[in-house]
């Protein structure tokens, strides 16, 4: 039955979003293979970091060009706002394309490895057993794009929360599904 | 049906004091800080007549019974609240008891069930015999849960492990030095009551920035140090601060620690101590994440170590204050592998295979102090000028005698069922967690660590917030590094964590 109102159409849509099945079963994502993330995150990355960065750019520039015609301030200072957006260029578009080539995930039967980092390379390992509960949530830029962040939360002090962000949307749902106690060999 | 149990009539009291205790301090400031406004009493006095009402309340709407496998507190006065708390969840049963306490003869009782950073049920306040009821219902209940209704009965023996007499606490209370921590703290209130800012209003008056106010007190300095008498006046008033502050720490280790007696009661150790405030903490062994072993350089001239162990959950600020993770606030250094052998029976500590750093660690180490010296020194610029060269020479130098001494402390090792860590060449520290403690292990790798293909191991285990000593192992040699992380990670999916 085709939705009649608007409201009934914008429910359907949100019962799909949250009822959205994995759409590979739990079994075949723990083969402990290494995978990367989505492409999509990159792009996503980038969008938001454009608005943060477009925001902070403008307001420079503006204050910038308010003093200089308060005659407040040398005309070279704009080099100043020159290397600060070239910095947020960089930042915003260059930065989550080299971000991802470095991030990476194995899901096995045992628990679950992320490697990330691009200066300081991490690989955080957290044991099956270990995870106390998993969030799996939506941004709006994430669910435009149909992403996920995996957030696995465990009794540990640094690693009380690991999350794991730029998952597909189903991924995402089906680690969380294999993660979650309760499972096999649920002894807590 | 269980029957109900209430608080002690004198719950009143206390609540109506501990209320009221909060606004001791401003009042106390008003009155002290010279008010020119009068009526503080009798607006403090008014005060009273809600608050005693609402202390009259609490205490008769404030109800506890025993389920058959749970505890449930009953409370509220408008918003009624029924938690239930499951016999096999609560972690910890502690007791405080001060001086006013004891003489209505009744004490503070806290459950807690490391769900966060507060406790789940605080019973305050009790008399002795209702918190012994309560211990042993809950105690008794895990017990049947955990071994059988048949071994359920009789609480076991309890096994004396540590005992500090008034000697061991003369030299705790030496070693620790907690007399700057009293001294610190009042200088704190000082600077919050106001007094220092008309103190600093007058140095500025006086001199022009703080620059000035620096070259005035070493022109005093120096004027009193040109006779020889300001010399010796110097350093006798400096030595006797130094021996009024040991004296005080003493004082206090007498006063906190007082009749310190560690045993073992079946799965539970037992602490109590102090001399107003009697405390009894109860710490699971199952609990116990990490233990840690500090000897600093006093304790090391005095042949001395302490222990403490992080446990999982309330490891609110109250805990720590109360200092119920100090499994051994001082011992001999002789008794340290007997009580880790008390507390962790299944471990074999005795022949370690420690490892040390990689080769190339201390280089880095000398490197990386030596940014850092630099980096001070140029901060150091602006303030002292040239003499910030001089500042950096110095700085060298100490780098190049510690680094060496900080890396050869180094080490890591992993016994049957645990993973151990040591560094510190002044304050020696060593932590142990065992496999079933662990909660995930990363590995990290700067570029710093990549160039000389080495990593860092983490081991992160649950109550480590404010550790002074963490599992973070530094310089190890890149394969090395793989491979442990890799049995770590291997090893703990292989156990099963128990709350």
């Amino acid at each position: 039955m085709a939705p009649r109102t608007r409201r009934q159409a914008c429910r359907g849509r949100r019962d799909k979003l949250f009822s959205m099945q994995p759409d590979e079963p739990a079994s075949t994502i723990a083969d402990g293979r290494r995978r990367s993330l989505d492409p999509a995150w990159i792009d996503v990355q980038r969008m938001a970091r454009w608005i943060f960065g477009g925001i902070v750019s403008v307001a420079m520039a503006v204050q910038f060009l308010v003093r200089l015609l308060a005659g407040g301030a040398a005309p070279w200072l704009g080099l100043e706002w020159l290397a600060v957006t070239g910095l947020i260029v960089f930042w915003a578009h260059f930065w989550p394309a080299i971000a991802y080539r470095y991030a990476s995930y194995a899901v096995s039967a045992e628990g679950i490895e992320i490697r990330r980092g691009v200066v300081w390379r991490t690989v955080i390992n957290v044991p099956r057993s270990r995870v106390q509960h998993t969030d799996v949530s939506q941004g709006p830029l994430e669910r435009a794009s149909r992403l996920g962040s995996l957030s696995i939360y465990t009794a540990g002090t640094d690693h009380a929360r690991v999350r794991l962000p730029g998952l597909g949307h189903p991924t995402a749902l089906s680690i969380r599904d294999h993660l979650l106690p309760g499972g096999t060999d649920d002894a807590v | 049906m269980p029957s109900e149990r209430r608080l002690h009539p004198a719950t009143i009291l206390f609540g109506l004091v501990g209320q009221l205790r909060e606004f001791a301090v401003p009042i106390v400031v008003l009155l002290v800080a010279g008010s020119s406004r009068g009526g503080v009493e009798a607006w403090t006095a008014l005060l009273l007549v809600p608050y005693s009402l609402l202390a009259v309340a609490r205490y008769h709407t404030f109800r506890y019974r025993f389920d058959e496998t749970e505890l449930v507190v009953r409370s509220g006065i408008v918003s009624r609240n029924e938690r239930h708390i499951p016999y096999s969840r609560i972690q910890n049963l502690d007791a405080s008891q001060n001086v006013f306490h004891r003489l209505f003869g009744v004490m503070s009782a806290r459950v807690d069930t490391g769900s966060g950073t507060d406790v789940e049920a605080t019973l305050s306040v009790i008399t002795r015999a209702a918190y012994e009821e309560i211990r042993e219902r809950v105690f008794r209940e895990r017990r049947e849960a955990a071994a059988g209704a048949d071994e359920a009965g009789a609480e076991p023996p309890a096994e004396e492990l540590l005992r500090l007499p008034t000697r061991e606490l003369v030299i705790h209370g030496l070693i620790e030095n907690r007399g700057m921590i009293v001294i610190a703290g009042a200088i704190g209130l000082i600077f919050q009551s106001g007094v220092d800012e008309r103190l600093f209003a007058r140095l500025e008056r006086d001199q022009e920035g703080s620059r000035s106010a620096l070259r005035n007190l070493a022109g005093q300095i120096t004027e009193l140090a040109a006779g020889a008498d300001g010399i010796v006046l110097g350093i006798l008033i400096v030595l006797v601060a130094l021996l009024l502050v040991r004296v005080l720490s003493i004082a206090i280790a007498l006063v906190r620690l007082h009749g310190f007696r560690l045993t073992r009661i079946g799965e539970d150790l037992r602490a109590e101590y102090g001399l107003l405030t009697r405390v009894t903490a109860t710490i699971p062994l199952r609990r116990v994440q990490t233990v840690t072993v500090t000897a600093g350089l006093l304790h090391r001239w005095f042949g001395r170590a302490s222990i403490r162990v992080d446990t999982a959950g309330g490891d609110g600020p109250q805990v720590q204050r109360r200092g119920r993770e100090s499994l051994a606030p001082i011992l001999r250094a002789g008794q340290v592998s007997a009580l880790l052998r008390a507390v962790l029976p299944e471990l074999s500590l005795d022949d370690i295979d420690w490892r040390p750093a990689a080769p190339g660690a201390t280089g880095r180490e000398l490197r990386r102090r030596l940014a850092l010296s630099g980096a001070l020194a140029l901060g150091l610029v602006y303030f002292l000028g040239w003499y910030a060269l001089a500042a950096f020479a110095a700085l060298a130098v100490l780098s190049w005698f510690t680094a060496a001494r900080y890396v050869g402390s180094l080490g890591w090792a992993t016994v049957e069922g645990a993973v151990l860590h040591r560094s510190g060449y002044v304050r020696r520290h060593m932590t142990l967690a065992r496999f079933s403690r662990i909660q995930a292990v990363s590995m990290v790798a700067s570029p710093f660590d990549r160039r000389r293909q080495m990593a860092q191991v983490h081991v992160d285990t649950a109550g480590a917030t404010g550790s002074p000593h963490r599992l973070h192992i530094p310089y190890v040699e890149r394969e090395t590094a793989d491979t442990l992380y890799t049995q770590l990670a291997a090893v703990a999916s292989r156990t099963t964590f128990h709350w």
